[in-house]
């Protein structure tokens, strides 16, 4: 007992504290959320005038249509994390297992091209998609393809490193059993690495997913001010940033809905995210 | 059917398919005058067929869809933004020289007077119902347009009576004085202008006021010349026509002046002083961000890493709930928290701080939401690196009497940062550019009071230049906003280098 008090107690007095910091957020806005004033400024905790009101002004609002935005966010968020994890574990393949001239100079050039933010090409982005619009509609302004495309034109960039890292990890002896026994370098990649390297491409997805799920920048820039094309991240900030002064009820009701899947998404695969995050730390 | 043989046809197929479709666009945005577009599609297509069927080189396989894409996305627009920065692109130079000129004449009209008031006729085109103006001027023709286009014409002399008026055109109806009225809403807007520069616009139902631009360009000494006064402009560097006595007419436009945006950041008073302090606070809050996280995350996996604690893995769920959430969401909910007096933060601590409106306090408050999404992250390395020492090493340093003290500072200690010092310099070269924690949360602000009404206390350099480019309070400027993206671009590709190169040097101290 002596050892519990001395040894462990205080590490979970710790624990405690640090924990309602990282929850503190969250605590407040499902209290917002349910309380039907409105007001995360006079927030009591448990509110004073319970309701499921925002949650249905949520669903309600013509213009703010929390729904549409929704199934905006997913497709948007799924195919180009897809494309992000295909494009990138094709790429973090070849740099890791083949040895090419420009191998060097094209691991240098995705990691200095990253650093230029991508919000600031924004005007830049702009014009391009405008002006495939005027060609091809389903291009232009306002929808979602050339969404996804710009995110893919991200693919090359963080994620190619980790999953490169990840790869590195893979022994060539396993590529050399398979050569010998005369699988090509794309059957080498479908057969043996990909099932090798499964936990990593759901991290790296999830890390994508949540990643765009979050943008609002571009997306707004691309997708316009349009209330039917907002994603989730854009459609939200209009409840704050509206003119009618910040609405925080349906806010907070809206964003505890978006938070709740991505958080149980996130939880339910710590373990290979954890993994994912520690291996990266372990081989740098 | 060979199996093998029929997926490697397909394939073939659904490759020149791809390659057809890229061609066909390629030649639509050619049609649609989107050179750069078309070329682009044109030269990927041929890389495409290249790539894949005739060269040898396997790793271009499976690079070229992510660098085509690269390439379109991020490299294209960070060039075409860079070159932005060698122009005046902003509020008021976003014309071409011959628009603005255009625009100066046009905006320059005054009437004329004439001996005699123009009178006009309202007639409707038969079949498109435009409305079309029919006049006399100066000619013995007469005019016909709709205020778009325009054109001369004779109608049958047996068709026009003594005063002018005419009676019937082929092709158009006559309007009656009622009629006409009824048009009235299109009259008020209808401007014709000829090709001399004189330009016709109705002022009642009957007569047209003429008026006639003050302005006029001599095109080959590229000077405008104020009819009236007999003032000249010309050219200046800046993309404005100015006077000999400095007179600036607007709009001007978008001008190539070399490296004056650049300069600028270094003379102009306006610009220097409001940037020296973003950039004062872009590296002090990256470098704080990253050493208080560190240290947390540090102090936490040391506490949490005990065997006997068994509910570690509840510690750890909850810890990493911060990263859980989006952030563009727990950042506005926390702007919202630290609302000063009536805010949660301020009530449930029995405390009244201006969070977000004094400047030291809204860095504070910065910080702190920093620290509460990056902790998490810091956490998890950091655990993971202490796992990963191994065993022996700490039970030998434990047989050799070393405390446990000094069993971290000599032994945990260094390896954990030379474990995790690559993740730090790739979080400082994040948290350099963390555009969402300041925006979303304070906006930047609050405000400094000698600036241009643009730069703030919390403001850091990709912020301040966001701000610049699209939000400002004295018109955007996009030229400006492009050289300070550049110089972003310099600084974060600086330190991300050295700080590799640091650690490569670190790496081979084993």
């Amino acid at each position: 007992m002596r050892f519990w008090l001395k040894k462990v107690l205080w590490r979970h007095v710790v624990g405690i504290v640090v924990a309602a910091f990282a929850l503190f957020p969250l605590v407040w806005m499902i209290s917002a959320a349910f309380d039907v004033t409105g007001q995360i400024s006079t927030q009591q905790l448990i509110p004073v005038h319970k309701g499921l009101d925002n949650f249905v002004q949520l669903f309600s609002n013509k213009e703010k249509p929390f729904g549409i935005w929704s199934k905006n966010s997913l497709i948007i968020a799924i195919s180009a994390a897809g494309m992000q994890v295909i494009i990138g574990a094709l790429a973090a393949y070849s740099l890791s297992r083949h040895r090419f001239k420009g191998r060097k100079l094209t691991l240098t050039t995705i990691l200095i091209v990253q650093m230029f933010p991508q919000l600031l090409a924004a005007t830049t982005l702009f014009l391009i998609i405008n002006t495939f619009g005027r060609s091809f509609a389903i291009l232009g302004l306002g929808h979602q393809l050339p969404l996804i495309l710009v995110f893919g034109g991200s693919a090359l960039g963080v994620n190619t490193w980790m999953l490169k890292s990840f790869f590195d990890t893979l022994p060539t002896e396993i590529d050399e059993a398979a050569k010998i026994d005369g699988a090509g370098h794309f059957e080498i990649f479908r057969k043996i690495i990909i099932p090798l390297a499964t936990p990593i491409f759901v991290v790296t997805f999830l890390l994508s997913f949540i990643g765009i799920i979050n943008e609002y920048l571009i997306t707004s820039v691309i997708l316009g001010l349009d209330g039917k094309n907002m994603t989730v991240a854009v459609g939200l900030q209009q409840f704050i940033y509206g003119q009618y002064g910040k609405n925080w009820g349906p806010f907070t009701a809206g964003a505890l809905l978006a938070t709740i899947p991505v958080m149980t998404l996130f939880i339910f695969l710590q373990k290979h995210l954890v993994s994912g995050l520690v291996s990266g730390s372990t081989k740098g | 059917m060979n199996i093998k043989a029929v997926s490697k046809g397909s394939k073939y197929l659904f490759a020149f398919g791809f390659i057809l479709i890229l061609l066909v666009m390629g030649t639509k945005l050619y049609q649609d005058k989107a050179w750069f577009l078309a070329i682009f599609f044109y030269v990927s297509a041929a890389l495409i067929f290249y790539t894949y069927s005739i060269s040898k080189s396997t790793p271009a396989k499976y690079l070229l869809p992510g660098v085509l894409l690269l390439t379109l996305f991020h490299i294209y627009p960070a060039f075409y933004s860079g070159a932005v920065a060698f122009t005046n692109d902003s509020n008021g130079h976003q014309l071409t020289k011959d628009q603005a000129i255009a625009a100066i004449v046009q905006d320059s009209k005054i009437p004329i007077a004439t001996q005699e008031p123009v009178k006009y006729q309202t007639l409707i085109e038969e079949g498109s119902k435009k409305v079309f103006v029919l006049f006399k001027y100066e000619s013995e023709n007469y005019w016909l347009s709709d205020g778009n286009a325009i054109r001369s014409v004779s109608p049958d002399p047996r068709s026009v009576l003594v005063d002018g008026t005419v009676v019937k055109v082929g092709g158009f109806t006559i309007l009656s004085p009622d009629q006409t009225q009824a048009q009235i809403a299109v009259l008020q807007n209808l401007v014709i202008n000829l090709d001399s520069g004189i330009s016709f616009q109705p002022q009642d139902l009957e007569t047209l006021e003429v008026s006639q631009p003050a302005f006029m360009y001599n095109e080959a000494k590229d000077e405008l010349i104020n009819t009236l006064s007999g003032e000249s402009y010309e050219p200046n560097d800046n993309g404005q026509m100015v006077s000999k006595s400095g007179e600036v007419l607007y709009p001007g436009w978008k001008a190539n002046i070399g490296w004056r945006n650049f300069s600028s950041i270094i003379t102009d008073k306006e610009i220097r002083r409001p940037l020296l302090a973003v950039l004062v606070w872009t590296f002090a809050n990256a470098f704080l961000l990253v050493l208080i996280s560190f240290l947390m995350g540090l102090v936490l996996a040391l506490i949490f890493n005990f065997p006997a604690l068994r509910s570690k893995r509840f510690y750890r769920t909850i810890f990493i709930i911060p990263m859980a959430i989006p952030s563009v969401l727990s950042l506005l909910v926390w702007s919202g928290l630290f609302t000063a007096e009536t805010g949660v933060i301020d009530r449930l601590f029995h405390i009244s701080i201006p969070w977000l409106t004094h400047p030291w306090w809204a860095r504070v408050a910065v910080l702190i939401v920093e620290l509460w999404i990056t902790f998490p992250y810091m956490f998890l390395i950091t655990t993971g690196a202490i796992q990963a020492i191994p065993g022996e090493i700490l039970e030998a340093a434990a047989i050799d009497g070393a405390s446990p003290a000094k069993s971290f500072t000599q032994i945990k200690l260094p390896l954990v940062v030379r474990t995790v010092a690559p993740l730090l310099v790739a979080s400082v070269a994040m948290a350099l550019n963390n555009f969402g924690a300041i925006y979303l949360l304070t906006g930047g602000g609050p405000t400094f009071s000698n600036s241009n009404g643009n730069a703030g206390a919390t403001d850091i350099l990709i912020s301040y230049t966001y701000k610049l480019a699209f939000n400002s309070q004295e018109g955007n400027n996009y030229g400006l906003a492009s050289a300070l993206s550049i110089l972003n671009f310099l600084i974060v590709g600086l330190i991300s280098i050295y700080g590799l190169k640091k650690m490569k040097t670190m790496e081979g101290i084993n």
